[in-house]
């Protein structure tokens, strides 16, 4: 059997010539980066991603008809770091963290949130603050981390995070509010104004 | 009357226009009038705003090695069964 080159309807005029190369170079990075936000560990992200790609590879003939590539190695990539991580069997011991313990009883902020001094451009371009970011993604608890990483990191519609994920639309808002919150108070104290 | 942790739980919906007009008007005067609420919504936009934008890291030189050595075994192997 020798792999077809296929025509993909992703979104370019006339399709493009999809090659094992182009896969690996143009497609990798986001497969690699997926897992490696999923599973917060270079190694097992890059045994993922290689498992991944040579899989995306030897189906490209059987790609004609899926709507989208992106969503395809999305789908491939959570599959697989979902697996790696069951084969890895290690459990999450630590306790949950609830975002929403910075309020008090009565419902009031127990620490006045301050304005933030960062704006997005600027965040992006700085490599301290990048790593912090990708940090504290590494420290979220994988239930949101996932639903987190596919939604705010890459751009995934909700009803598609739910199908990855065998979650019921509720169920992956719910989460990404929680993952969200737990991220706005991670980078809190890095980015508050300090008080004049 | 709602609670500023009320409001936090209701953001998801609330950015999202999600909500009936009535909630969304409630919150709205809210956070007009409560700073650290301002703060907070802004702070909690700003964090999907910057996820967003995160740069994606290269795949490291060694993977992509092993990935061309990989993909070049398989088309062997494959031509060797396709002699046989
Ligand atoms: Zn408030």
């Amino acid at each position: 059997m020798t792999i077809a080159n296929v025509r993909i309807p992703d979104g370019k005029p006339n399709g493009a010539e999809l090659t094992p190369e182009l896969v690996f170079l143009e497609h990798g990075p986001r497969v690699y980066n997926l897992a490696r936000r999923m599973l917060g560990n270079d190694a097992d992200a890059e045994d993922v991603t290689q498992d991944v790609l040579l899989q995306v590879v030897r189906k490209l003939d059987t790609f004609r008809g899926e709507a989208n590539l992106s969503t395809w190695l999305h789908r491939v990539t959570v599959n697989a770091a979902l697996a790696h991580r069951r084969k890895r069997a290690t459990r999450e011991l630590r306790e949950i963290p609830d975002p929403l313990e910075l309020f008090t009883e009565n419902g009031y902020h127990s620490q006045s949130p301050k304005p933030w001094s960062a704006t997005p451009d600027l965040l992006a371009q700085n490599k301290e603050t990048t790593e912090l970011i990708e940090k504290a993604i590494t420290e979220l608890p994988e239930i949101y981390r996932d639903v987190y990483v596919l939604s705010d990191v890459e751009g995934v519609p909700n009803a598609q995070i739910g199908e990855m994920l065998g979650l019921t639309l509720p169920a992956v808002k719910s989460r990404l509010h929680r993952g969200r919150l737990l991220m706005r108070n991670a980078l809190a104290p890095h980015f508050e104004k300090a008080e004049a | 009357m709602m609670t500023c942790k009320e409001i936090a739980e209701l953001l998801l919906d609330y950015l999202d226009g999600n909500l009936p007009k009535e909630y969304c008007d409630i919150i709205c005067q809210h956070i007009n009038l409560c700073g650290p609420c301002l703060h907070y919504v802004e702070s909690y936009q700003l964090t999907v705003k910057i996820s967003r934008e995160l740069p994606r890291t290269p795949m490291p030189h060694a993977l992509v090695e092993r990935l061309q050595a990989a993909w070049k075994e398989i088309q062997e192997m494959e031509t060797r069964e396709e002699q046989h």
